[in-house]
């Protein structure tokens, strides 16, 4: 059902993948992703919740929220959608503590039995000042969100 | 880990020369020579990705003047590794909710449809 790696060494940069099936056609766990209130009930792990979605479904559209502890403590999520493909790929790009770029890449793959394969892959980069995208910035700093679900 | 350790890491890894370089050190430490040989550089240029490494923390290097062998320091890649593990947790866990919200969806849109 569920497999998952990390790589750090060897030719290509550090990834993560991490695969789901969900009992669901691939059209309705596309669907999970394309609306703000959507993603408001899912996308956040509990018991964080999901405040001020905005989602601008398409290439370079934004996709911003901000996670919240039950005690109010904020995590902010800025990104943008880098590459949509109708019920088969979804990729967005944002950047963590300043200059580490992270594209995660969100795939699926239908099964013969209606369920469907979600697959997400990582890739965390590090980018220079010359490359940096204008806007796109994940503010979420994972080692104050472990401490909070953790709390 | 300091955000800094984490930008350093990963800064020293976005390089493929630098990760092979790593990828032979896992197999046993090596010196300036034994790893300029198999890239097609001069040792000045495989000098400037081991300082890179080592500034990063993820080689440490003999103080033996000549040869100075350089070796993994496995630390700080299992900080970023653990780094990384958090989003898979994090994935995880929203996969848990996202299995919920679809049965959920799935109900909207059957009553939907009568």
């Amino acid at each position: 059902m569920e497999t998952s790696n990390s790589r750090m060494e060897g030719a290509r940069p550090p990834e993560l993948r991490i695969t789901r099936v969900f009992d669901a056609p691939k059209q309705l766990v596309f669907e999970a992703w394309t609306k703000a209130e959507h993603l408001s009930r899912w996308f956040t792990p509990a018991p964080l919740t999901t405040h001020g979605c905005q989602l601008d479904f398409r290439p370079g559209g934004v996709f911003r929220l901000t996670m919240r502890t039950p005690d109010g403590i904020e995590f902010p999520m800025d990104a943008r959608f880098t590459e949509i493909v109708p019920d088969e790929r979804i990729a967005f790009a944002a950047t963590v503590h300043g200059d580490l770029k992270i594209l995660t890449t969100v795939t699926f793959a239908e099964t013969t039995n209606g369920k469907t394969t979600l697959a997400v892959h990582q890739v965390y980069s590090h980018e220079s000042d010359a490359t940096r995208g204008a806007n796109a910035g994940w503010t979420l700093t994972l080692d104050q969100l472990a401490a909070a679900l953790r709390g | 880990m300091t955000a800094d350790h984490l930008t350093a890491t990963f800064a020293a890894l976005a390089d493929p020369t630098r990760r092979a370089i790593l990828t032979r050190l896992a197999r046993g430490e090596a010196n300036v020579t034994e790893l300029a040989r198999p890239f097609d550089m001069s040792q000045p240029a495989i000098s400037k990705h081991l300082k890179v490494l080592e500034r990063a923390g993820l080689i440490s290097r003999g103080r033996e003047a000549q040869s100075r062998p350089c070796r993994l320091s496995a630390s700080r890649l299992k900080e970023a590794t653990e780094w990384m593990e958090r989003y898979r947790k994090f994935w995880e866990q929203s996969f848990d909710r996202l299995d919920e919200f679809l049965v959920d969806l799935k109900k909207e849109k059957s009553r939907g449809d009568k």
